[in-house]
């Protein structure tokens, strides 16, 4: 059974840059980017590797969407290196970092807009701030049933057989679609990493972009974002290392004195 | 004139680093040490395009140009040179002068697979007693029954135990000199043909480097290159091009050098403060970084003059000089920032300094390097 997925993907700030290059611009509240790259957020990656298994099983057709700034070409070109086959990039023109809600609507719109679909498939959350909202107001904006935390996609009799990870081990759900869904990170979804001959093919190929406007969205009101969250602070803590020794008469003593640091410690914290 | 990278090349060249990083980096020191060359990962380099990134698509190949395949040759020698040698030995040695010289018919049987990735190739010039005067090997080949007898031996052969073709270079007429060398295609299990000694080398150690031994091996006509008498000058267009190869390989290593430097040197504190903050060490970082970006311009310069389709013996071969000298100084002072831990092998330096030192010899010396150059420059 052909399986229309769509795959949505963010570009972010690469978060394995080593902390001592790691900046913050406090006033702005937001990351500096210094000489750290741009890249897919791996959550995303691990979403388009599901997508692309299932499709390799089932058949069918993969279109990645990204809201994102001008860079994102990137983060779609790679993924149409990958064997995504479409792509659509809506041009954010305005707010650096637009809240879940906002970039809900407007990949909602952009479904919409792109007719039907089976299944939307989104990283769990993005390494950057990892809000983790953005799946399920998607799932609200399209009206369908969301699925969280999902490791592993198969199909099923009538529709999807998922296995989501819990606090406590693992759900397996039967799904009907359409629908969206959350991935994480698991063994069998690491992304893999494109042929060099298919990210040169991957600049050949056509790739859509659309504006805000394009897609019907009340834009002034999604470029003013930010209605029902704000990001108040933005700092990276001081991490304070401090060496203590216990003395005791005895190895019992300073065993028991040792244990009971640690629960005052581990207690205040 | 643009001195970056396209959009493209960059997203290969992330590609390329993704994967070394993943792949290769945590075998690094393992390999090194056991002297082994991952032939397990041959499916994965083929996936990638990595073993015939300069051959057109209807050869197997990833239909590249010579700045990406620099690129990519860089990238994996920034982690593992090893690999990046047994790389660049198969694609611009053996699959080299098959696509340069060879018939269709040869193409079609020995370079599409090579191309594919599904075997090594290696490429026979060198012998224990002819290396830069590689017009006096012994090698010879004696016609017989439509075919070609084979004898004498070839050493230093990169990818030679695990080659399922290799293009070997022997004599056909003594008395012709240059021009009585011959190429021939041997394929593995030729009887007569065998694999000798495995080399115990200084560095470069998980590439595969053996020797060759041709005792009365047959090799039919149809495995002749080109013409009789045209090998000579076939493997010095050859190595115009491997030279290029060579130069990324430095570059590699002069980056995964320099990189372990700048890193050591922004963590090591002496004297209360990080050891990249005094002025003794910035200068070195300063001419490091220097040294290698002239090294990197040269290279793409000569690779974008290949891609142009012009005769580069002179570009390639400055590119070749400078960046391996390059790469044999910026690792040795990598070592030096590194001071008693540049010696030892919790950290990389002293891989890439033992590394390094292959490149200013293999594809023809520094020295042989300034006698090309010079010949070119005075030829007019």
């Amino acid at each position: 059974m052909p399986v229309n997925i769509i795959v949505c993907v963010k570009q972010i700030l690469d978060p394995e840059i080593p902390s001592r290059d790691f900046r913050v611009d406090a006033e702005q509240r937001e990351a500096v980017r210094g000489a750290a790259n741009l890249v897919t957020n791996i959550f995303c990656e691990n979403a388009l590797e599901t997508a692309l298994q299932l499709k390799e099983k089932s058949g069918g057709k993969i279109t990645v969407i990204s809201y994102g700034a001008d860079s994102t070409e990137d983060a779609l070109r790679k993924a149409l290196a990958m064997k995504a086959d479409a792509a659509i990039h809506i041009l954010n023109d305005g707010q650096a970092h637009p809240d879940p809600l906002s970039v809900a609507q407007v990949l909602a719109a952009a479904i919409r807009k792109l007719g039907e679909f089976d299944v939307v498939m989104l990283g769990r959350e993005s390494g950057d701030w990892g809000v983790g909202q953005t799946a399920g107001l998607l799932a609200e904006e399209l009206g369908v049933a969301a699925v969280a935390f999902v490791d592993k996609v198969e199909i099923g009799a009538d529709g999807l057989q998922l296995k989501r990870q819990t606090d406590v081990g693992y759900e397996r759900v039967a799904a009907t679609m359409p629908l969206v869904i959350s991935i994480t990170n698991d063994e069998h979804n690491v992304p893999r990493i494109p042929k060099t001959r298919d990210v040169m093919m991957s600049f050949r190929q056509p790739l859509t972009k659309w504006t805000l406007e394009d897609l019907g969205v009340n834009a002034a009101e999604v470029r003013a974002g930010n209605h029902y969250y704000a990001v108040v602070d933005l700092f990276i803590p001081v991490q304070e290392l401090n060496c203590e020794f216990v003395d005791g008469d005895t190895l019992e003593a300073r065993v028991e004195k040792f244990a009971q640091r640690i629960i005052e410690v581990t207690g205040s914290m | 004139m643009n001195f970056e990278l396209n959009e493209e090349q960059q997203q290969i060249k992330q590609s390329i680093r993704e994967f070394a990083e993943a792949e290769l980096r945590p075998h690094v020191l393992e390999w090194d040490e056991s002297q082994h060359f991952p032939i397990e990962l041959l499916p994965k380099f083929a996936q990638l395009g990595l073993m015939g990134i300069i051959f057109p698509d209807e050869y197997g190949g990833a239909g590249m140009g010579y700045i990406e395949y620099a690129t990519i040759i860089e990238e994996l020698g920034r982690v593992d040179p090893s690999i990046a040698l047994s790389i660049a030995a198969h694609n611009s040695l053996c699959s080299g002068h098959l696509y340069i010289a060879a018939s269709e018919a040869q193409k079609h049987k020995y370079l599409l697979p090579l191309a594919k990735g599904e075997y090594l190739g290696a490429w026979g010039l060198t012998e224990p007693s002819s290396g830069s005067d590689a017009s006096s090997m012994r090698t010879v080949a004696v016609r017989k029954n439509g075919g070609w007898v084979l004898n004498g031996s070839k050493n230093f052969i990169t990818n030679a135990t695990f080659a399922a073709t290799t293009v070997a270079l022997a004599i056909t007429d003594r008395t012709a000199g240059t021009h009585g060398i011959s190429a021939f295609i041997i394929e593995r299990g030729t009887q007569g043909f065998s694999v000798a000694k495995k080399e115990n080398k200084l560095g470069m150690r998980a590439s595969d480097t053996a020797a060759l031994v041709f005792d009365d091996c047959y090799i039919p006509d149809d495995n002749l290159i080109g013409q009789e008498g045209q090998g000579f000058i076939q493997a010095m267009k050859v190595l115009d091009g491997g030279r290029i190869s060579i130069a990324a390989l430095s570059l590699g290593i002069a980056q995964g050098a320099y990189e372990a430097a700048v890193k050591y040197a922004k963590e090591r504190h002496q004297f209360s403060k990080p050891i990249a903050e005094f002025q003794a060490i910035q200068f070195k970082l300063a001419d490091m970084a220097t040294e290698l970006e002239a090294a990197r311009l040269l290279t793409w310069r000569a690779a974008a003059l290949k891609d142009q389709g012009k005769i580069v013996t002179k570009e390639s071969s400055m590119a070749k000089l400078y960046a391996s000298e390059v790469a044999v100084r910026v690792a040795e002072e990598s070592v030096q920032i590194h001071g008693g831990y540049g010696y030892i092998k919790d950290y990389p330096a002293e891989k890439f300094w033992r590394d390094s030192k292959l490149c200013t010899i293999g594809e023809g010396t520094s020295e042989i390097q300034r006698t090309v150059i010079a010949r070119q420059l005075l030829r007019a």
